[in-house]
């Protein structure tokens, strides 16, 4: 039972870590393409 | 945008191929959050974005681009970088050879139907808060690399573009469509199980 919750929590940890790792990646993404960009939007 | 339309087509591939989306580690990430200070603060911050000079909104965007070249240079092991970087090669350049501002024509800025009329800007000044400047195709070096293109008249968002703008959307596509079909072995970010 205790082995069932440590995997089970070491799991949990992994799917965060990478869920925050991906996260990370695309708001660097979202960041790249807003800094390299010049676009001129229709609302200045 | 060109970011949810690559987590889409990227996100279909990896379920087509019953793969998971599996986004390619970055190097240098840090970069880019250092890189977009300048450009936040000059562009998009509401408080700051109009009281910032020309000057300092050229200096702040030129210094910020060639960060971002830096990291796109120590990421460009993923090809779709290379497309990436071409385009923000495109566009500093324009941008540096016209005053440290993106170009753009009184022609291109009345098809945006802006808020302020287009005789309230004035040749050769910054547009509101932007990263563009009003100048004619006359005065404009590399005129072809400006934002010269606009999307069309049925799309419901306003937008001027450059070709430089074109293949930074086209890489940050291709970038996310590749992350739905890479494998497990190429050491990627999973987001899903």
């Amino acid at each position: 039972m205790k082995s069932q919750l440590f995997n089970m929590s070491v799991k949990a940890s992994r799917l965060n870590q990478q869920h925050v790792r991906a996260a990370l990646a695309i708001g660097t993404l979202i960041l790249f393409v807003l800094g390299a960009g010049a676009p001129m939007t229709g609302n200045h | 945008m060109a970011v949810i339309i690559g987590l889409l087509v990227g996100a279909v591939r990896a379920r087509i191929g019953k793969r998971p989306f599996l986004i390619p580690d970055l190097h240098a990430i840090w970069l880019v959050l250092v890189a977009f200070i300048p450009q936040w603060a000059a562009f998009y911050l509401p408080l700051t974005r109009r009281a910032v000079t020309t000057e300092w909104a050229a200096t702040a965007l030129i210094s910020s681009q060639a960060i971002l070249l830096l990291f796109a240079w120590f990421n460009r092991r993923h090809r779709a970088f290379w497309v990436l970087g071409l385009g923000l090669i495109l566009n500093l350049t324009v941008i540096v050879l016209n005053g440290g501002l993106m170009p753009i024509s009184r022609e291109t800025l009345t098809k945006l139907k802006l808020d302020a009329p287009i005789t309230d800007w004035q040749m050769g000044s910054r547009v509101g808060g932007s990263k563009d400047i009003l100048l004619s195709p006359a005065q404009t070096r590399l005129e072809w690399l400006s934002d010269r293109f606009v999307l069309p008249g049925w799309f419901p968002y306003k937008a001027a573009f450059s070709l430089g703008d074109l293949l930074i959307a086209l890489g940050a596509i291709w970038l996310l469509w590749e992350s739905g079909g890479l494998k497990m072995n190429k050491k990627p970010n999973q987001i899903t199980s």
